[in-house]
């Protein structure tokens, strides 16, 4: 057992690792991704310069807590962006028989298949991330605190879009859907909770669960409680048990290359 | 004793239909309609180890949805399947270890990579030592002539090179059966030849199981001594290649053009097919005639251009229906 | 111009297709409308304060009418089509043929685009109805105007998103200005009117095209007068002949280019 694992992982790596050396063969293209990311998340600023000049807070957070939830946001992304880009390609992966190759070899067929490419542009996320932990606060405990929390967060948004991709199994073309949820996921999150009543706050912690991948991380950074830290990990181990159960049910009505959809 | 045997499988796919225009699309949508295609029909067969055999049969007759079950890739809806003792549906990874499978369509190397380090990534996808890697590459790199690219990226190859180094990566760890889709597809008949020929090396060196599916009726002549056909989702016929070569390949197609118009008889063995102008096409039976008997018969110094060919499968099957039927 | 008119039918025909798709994709508009809804009205701490001039529900009306032209302009696609073009050289082929390339691609997006835009703007209006209780006041007249308006804006937003595309003749990847745009008309154009902006930035902003593009005809919408239509209308017909000249300049140019390299 304790083997296995070693192997998978192991597997994972050289997996990323031959990704990211894909990558890396156009260095202009790679750098400019990465910049370009970095940029297109600092532009976001002013839009927050511009309404805290109206008001002081925006659903309770100050502009530094706006600042910790952008970081949080890009942070969580481009965790699950870099390493498990193909989970949100899933859906064309199931509906195109690409995970034939995946099912004759002796690893996870999710891990294998989800980890087979990287999102150059991610890197930027991250470290977009890194120097916004940095501006709230450079401090031992929130730089591992932010560590935890964007693992954490990373795997619940991955298992959010395995669990919707893999309704294809089931429908066929549902491209639409889990893309619109991964849409959600990410419009959603860089928004403070407060603005936010009613019902959506409910989603926010069920199936759009960006309430825990990223106000309950801002929450656990400013304000930290043991318990907020326990819910977060929980929540983690359900929504990855759930994608894996999902997913792997899914994969009996697998079928390969042969669905077709006949015009008559 | 036999590696694989497979009880009577049956697989389904549910197709949706769509109907033509913006209409059909709108109806499709609320209510869809499916076909169920039976991709598969009740199929039974073994296989012993070290033998060599090959399912053929037209474009979705059943072969690869055959092979898929085999390795685990689809799951059957009815029937029983054991790979070496194996259920694919329950132990898909462990029989992972011991087999190989090679998809004619779909790549499963790294194009970026050298064949060398691809040869390596699955060597640890396997949990191979790597020591133990580098010596079965040495080996597998001398049995199918890989010394020239293999330490170019594979992007830089050719397909018949691709299939090759495909071969390879596939027999890493040790498989005790080998699974080969469509090996040969897209490739001219020259490098066709060639990786027939280092199929046909690789049994013989290592003595493994090798099932193959291809649509070219050459491929199997050349490497099987027994065949499958399906056609269908069903098993048309289970024999040996001697057998189908005597009943059903031993008659060649000639097509001629001629330079001015010839008048022929039908002789025993040899059947003019159709005569229009200066194009002629005969049917030579071999077991009555030779290929030079038929074109002696046309006069050689008058033909433009000449075509031999085999029967084609689809041919062969209606025939077997036929013989099945009598 | 009857067969550009061709074209544009059937680019509606063919898009009437994928209605179902296009609508379930336009739930990310009604999020972002909801979202923003959320923002205001969170900011605006009574519905009857004016910032900056406007009222809450003139300021949601006016993230409605700007995610409308923008969403209906599906731009990011329209730019990788056009660069596609070019890269692989299929614009070649293009250039045989009995109509022109530019005018090709904007019959052809401004029929995918119109689609589009009757689809969002119906669902724009239903959730800002929904949402606010009432519609801007607004006469029939005013309605015509802001539709000429939007109409102008579109022709010159795919003007420019040609133009950025044809700038593959020159680089190999020509995104980076297409994205480099669209940031710029996302934050200078769509989330905030001109008057939230320092005053220094606001004349920039005010005789940039991102004003004709977008800025323009929500404002109309949210506070019409004619004679704010009047001064728009000149100010977008003089950016469309500057657009629609310089983008057939540019392509004429290009086109030269590739024909010396051989296509």
């Amino acid at each position: 057992m304790l083997m296995e694992v070693k192997n998978q992982i192991y597997a994972i790596y050289l997996s990323i690792k031959y990704a990211f050396q894909r990558e890396l063969l156009n260095k202009f293209t790679f750098l400019s991704n990465i910049i370009f990311m970095i940029i297109n998340n600092a532009c976001f600023i002013i839009q927050w310069v511009i309404l805290y000049s109206i008001k002081d807070e925006v659903g309770g957070y100050s502009f530094k807590q706006v600042l910790l939830l952008w970081g949080v946001a890009s942070f969580t992304f481009g965790i699950s962006r870099f390493f498990f880009k193909e989970a949100f390609n899933l859906t064309d992966t199931i509906n195109n028989g690409k995970l034939d190759n995946y099912l004759v070899q002796p690893k996870s067929v999710l891990i294998s298949s989800i980890t087979s490419s990287i999102e150059v542009s991610a890197i930027g996320d991250m470290l977009y991330g890194i120097v916004m932990i940095i501006v709230f606060g450079f401090t031992l405990k929130n730089v591992l605190l932010f560590l935890l929390c964007g693992i954490c967060g990373a795997l619940i948004i991955v298992s959010i879009s395995i669990i919707f991709s893999s309704l294809s199994f089931w429908f066929g073309k549902t491209e639409i859907i889990s893309e619109t949820v991964n849409s959600l996921m990410i419009n959603f999150s860089v928004y403070p909770e407060g603005i936010f009543t009613g019902i959506i706050r409910v989603m926010f912690y069920t199936i759009l669960p960006l309430g825990i991948t990223t106000y309950l991380p801002v929450r656990i950074i400013s304000d930290f409680k043991f318990i907020y830290l326990l819910y977060l990990i929980i929540g983690t181990i359900i929504f990855v048990l759930l994608a894996f159960f999902v997913f792997y049910r899914g994969l009996r009505k697998y079928s390969s290359t042969n669905l077709m959809n006949a015009r008559v | 004793m036999a590696v694989i045997t497979v009880e009577k499988l049956s697989k389904n796919f549910k197709v949706k239909i769509k109907e033509k225009g913006f209409k059909g699309s709108l109806k499709s949508l609320i209510k869809p309609k499916y076909n169920i295609v039976k991709a598969v029909k009740n199929i039974s067969f073994s296989i012993e180890k070290g033998e060599m055999i090959a399912f053929i049969g037209p474009n979705g007759a059943g072969k690869s949805t055959s092979i898929k079950m085999m390795t685990g890739i689809l799951f059957p809806d009815k029937g029983k399947i054991d790979i070496l003792g194996l259920d694919p549906t329950k132990e898909r990874k462990k029989l992972a270890y011991s087999i190989g499978c090679v998809f004619g369509q779909k790549e499963q190397l790294w194009t970026h990579l050298t064949p060398y380090d691809n040869f390596k990534f699955f060597g640890a996808i396997y949990d191979i030592p790597e020591s133990i890697v580098e010596k079965k590459i040495e080996e597998l790199r001398e049995l199918f002539e890989l010394d020239e690219f293999i330490n170019n990226p594979v992007r830089n190859l050719s397909l018949g090179q691709r299939i090759r180094c495909e071969i390879v990566a596939s027999l890493i760890h040790e498989p005790k059966i080998l699974f080969l889709d469509e090996p040969t597809i897209g490739l001219d008949p020259v490098v066709k030849e060639k990786i027939r020929t280092l199929i046909k090396r690789m049994n013989k060196e290592y003595k493994t199981t090798v099932v193959l599916t291809s649509h070219d009726v050459s491929d199997i002549e050349k490497l099987c001594k027994r065949v499958i056909i399906v056609n269908k989702g069903q098993i048309v016929l289970d024999d040996t290649m001697e057998n189908l070569k005597y009943h059903y390949l031993n008659k060649k197609i000639i097509d001629a053009k001629m330079k001015e118009k010839i008048n022929l008889e039908d002789v025993d063995g040899i059947t003019i097919l159709k005569d229009k102008d200066y194009n002629l096409k005969l049917e030579v039976d071999l077991k009555k005639k030779s290929i030079s008997d038929a074109i002696n018969l046309l006069n050689t110094d008058k033909i433009v251009d000449i075509n031999i060919s085999n029967v084609p499968l689809e041919e062969i099957i209606s025939e077997i229906y036929k013989d099945g039927d009598k | 111009m009857k067969k550009y008119l061709y074209i544009f039918k059937s680019e509606i025909m063919s898009n009437l297709q994928y209605a179902f798709d296009i609508f379930v994709g336009f739930i990310g508009y009604a999020v972002h409308i909801f979202i923003f809804l959320n923002l205001w009205e969170y900011i605006y701490s009574d519905p009857n304060e004016l910032i900056n001039g406007y009222s809450m529900s003139q300021m949601i009306w006016y993230v409605i009418v700007t995610e409308i032209l923008w969403s209906a302009l599906n731009g990011r696609k329209f730019n990788r089509r056009i660069s596609e073009d070019v890269r692989t050289g299929n614009i070649s082929y293009n250039i045989n043929k009995p109509y022109n390339y530019v005018e090709y691609m904007l019959s052809s997006h401004l029929g995918i685009t119109s689609f589009r835009f009757l689809l969002v703007t119906i669902l724009g209006m239903v959730l800002g109805y929904i949402f606010l209780g009432s519609f801007p006041e607004i006469s029939l007249l005013g309605i015509i105007c802001v539709l000429i308006s939007c109409l102008l804006a579109t022709l010159i937003s795919i003007f420019l998103i040609i133009g950025l595309g044809l700038f593959a003749f020159y680089i190999e990847d020509a995104t980076p200005f297409y994205w480099l745009y669209s940031k710029m008309i996302l934050l200078l154009g769509t989330i905030f009117p001109v008057e939230f902006f320092p005053t220094i930035i606001q004349p920039i902003i005010k005789y940039s095209p991102i004003f004709a593009v977008s800025i323009a005809p929500a404002k109309l919408f949210v506070d019409f007068s004619i004679t704010t239509f009047l001064e728009t209308l000149v100010i977008q017909l003089l950016y469309l002949l500057v657009c629609a000249t310089i983008v057939h300049l540019f392509y004429k140019k290009g086109v030269k280019k590739l024909n010396v390299n051989g296509g």
